[in-house]
């Protein structure tokens, strides 16, 4: 269990059983305290029973509670590729690979190279950073393909239909410091929260882990299908606000474009370039997660995740003066 | 040999090479990119990818000019930020843009930033 929803869905589902008079799920301690009359079946046969009923969502019943265990020789091989990914992350970023940008005019072509670029650049600390996260700890629950898709169909959306809007209206959602300083901080503490999580040590700070409030799953059927599929949706459509200075200087070039198709359409290439990367980066969690090495490979992306959440989170403190520049490139 | 020797030796070279790039103290700048015109200090920086130079040193008690160049510039370097005097602005992808500063006591140091916090250059006046 994971999200706030997933107790209400367990519930229901044991209640509906004929030999169920009540089950109440506990989130804070993974357990189901469930009564009823079942005959003379053996506890065990009880956990198989109620285990039938609930499988379709990805959960079983035992009981005993699972034993947390961490397996701390995938570290040996995690951290050393992780320090690898950074490293190359930084020497990336010391090439000078903004270079490439030679021309002013921004054709759509252009925007589909900046696109590129900026996948692989700083940027790739926040919005890589997120989607790895993302990516990594739905691979982790078992979900399939879906929530990586609407993820990169609600960002492909958000950029055509927000880059025609301030290509019409000829104004832009550009945060001043104080906006800038807020979403960068808090998009650093996502980040760390979900890296940590992602390492597989702390079993307790799964409660952290940002999901819609229960207030609103409660109201809503088909529980654990919304937070997957609006949770993915919402984060793509929020990526156009996230701080880039790539998303930002092309959505500056938008708005002076004042038409609804060109601002949309260079919004949209300069997203589709941002593609080949992003889409590596959440596809790699799905190809690896029944593989032996799932392990290191969540370890790996926790300890990545990690670094760019810190990354973040200095450059957050320094854009607004509170600290001395740490990098710079 | 196995996949551990092989990852630690390749996160080494990366490691090692990255630091090699990134430990260079900055150096005052080897161009000269502080002019006077008309008693008014000019200093010109270019804005893509990082702020060049990235150290620059100028004379204090002087009316000075910060310009700044872009040319194709669309990452954040052109998202610029000077905290001491308040100033924030959008720089165009491809021209120059003049920042009027006060005259700067001497030992004053004046620093501009991208908007999220990872280029910087700085300015010392003596």
């Amino acid at each position: 269990m994971h999200c706030a929803a997933c107790p209400v869905l367990i519930k229901s589902e044991l209640e509906d059983m004929p030999e169920v008079s009540s089950a109440k799920p506990s989130l804070k301690h993974h357990t189901v305290e469930v009564s009823g009359d079942f005959g003379d079946k053996t506890q065990e046969h009880i956990a198989r029973d109620l285990t039938e009923v609930v499988k379709t969502h990805g959960y079983s019943v035992s009981v005993e509670k699972h034993r947390h265990g961490v397996r701390w020789s995938e570290f040996s091989l995690a951290v050393p590729i992780a320090l690898a990914f950074i490293a190359l992350f930084i020497i990336l970023q010391k090439l000078g690979i903004v270079n490439l940008v030679t021309t002013a005019n921004v054709t759509y072509g252009t925007a589909f190279v900046i696109g590129l670029i900026a996948s692989v650049s700083t940027c790739m600390a926040v919005v890589g950073g997120l989607v790895l996260s993302m990516s990594a700890n739905f691979a982790k629950e078992g979900d399939k393909i879906r929530p990586q898709v609407l993820f990169h169909i609600g960002r492909l959306v958000s950029f055509f239909l927000l880059g025609g809007v301030i290509g019409l209206l000829g104004s832009t959602f550009v945060l001043g410091a104080t906006g800038t300083f807020i979403l960068s901080f808090t998009v650093a503490l996502i980040l760390l929260v979900l890296g940590i999580n992602l390492l597989d040590i702390f079993p307790w700070m799964k409660r952290w882990q940002p999901t819609l409030p229960s207030f609103i799953s409660r109201h809503i059927h088909g529980l654990k299908e919304v937070n997957h599929s609006l949770t993915p949706v919402l984060v793509g459509v929020a990526t156009f606000f996230l701080p880039c200075g790539f998303t930002q200087s092309m959505q500056i070039y938008t708005l002076t474009t004042g038409s609804f198709w060109t601002g949309a359409f260079t919004m949209s290439a300069f997203a589709l370039g941002t593609l080949p990367v992003l889409a590596l980066l959440s596809f790699s969690s799905l190809a690896i997660r029944k593989k032996a090495q799932s392990g290191v490979f969540f370890k790996t992306a926790g300890l990545v995740v990690i670094f760019f959440g810190l990354f973040n989170l200095i450059n957050s403190l320094v854009a607004v003066g509170l600290i001395p520049p740490v990098f710079s490139f | 040999m196995n996949p551990t020797v092989v990852s630690i030796i390749i996160a080494t070279a990366l490691i090692g090479g990255a630091l090699l790039l990134t430990t260079r103290s900055p150096e005052v700048a080897s161009v000269d990119n502080v002019s006077v015109e008309n008693g008014k200090q000019i200093i010109e920086i270019t804005a893509k990818g990082r702020y060049a130079p990235i150290l620059t040193s100028a004379k204090a008690h002087m009316p000075t000019t910060l310009r700044i160049e872009t040319n194709g510039t669309f990452d954040c370097t052109s998202i610029l930020r000077v905290p001491s005097i308040g100033y924030q602005k959008n720089l165009p992808p491809t021209g120059t843009t003049d920042i009027e500063l006060p005259p700067q006591k001497s030992g004053a140091v004046v620093q501009g930033l991208c908007a999220m916090g990872m280029y910087n250059f700085t300015v010392r006046f003596k």
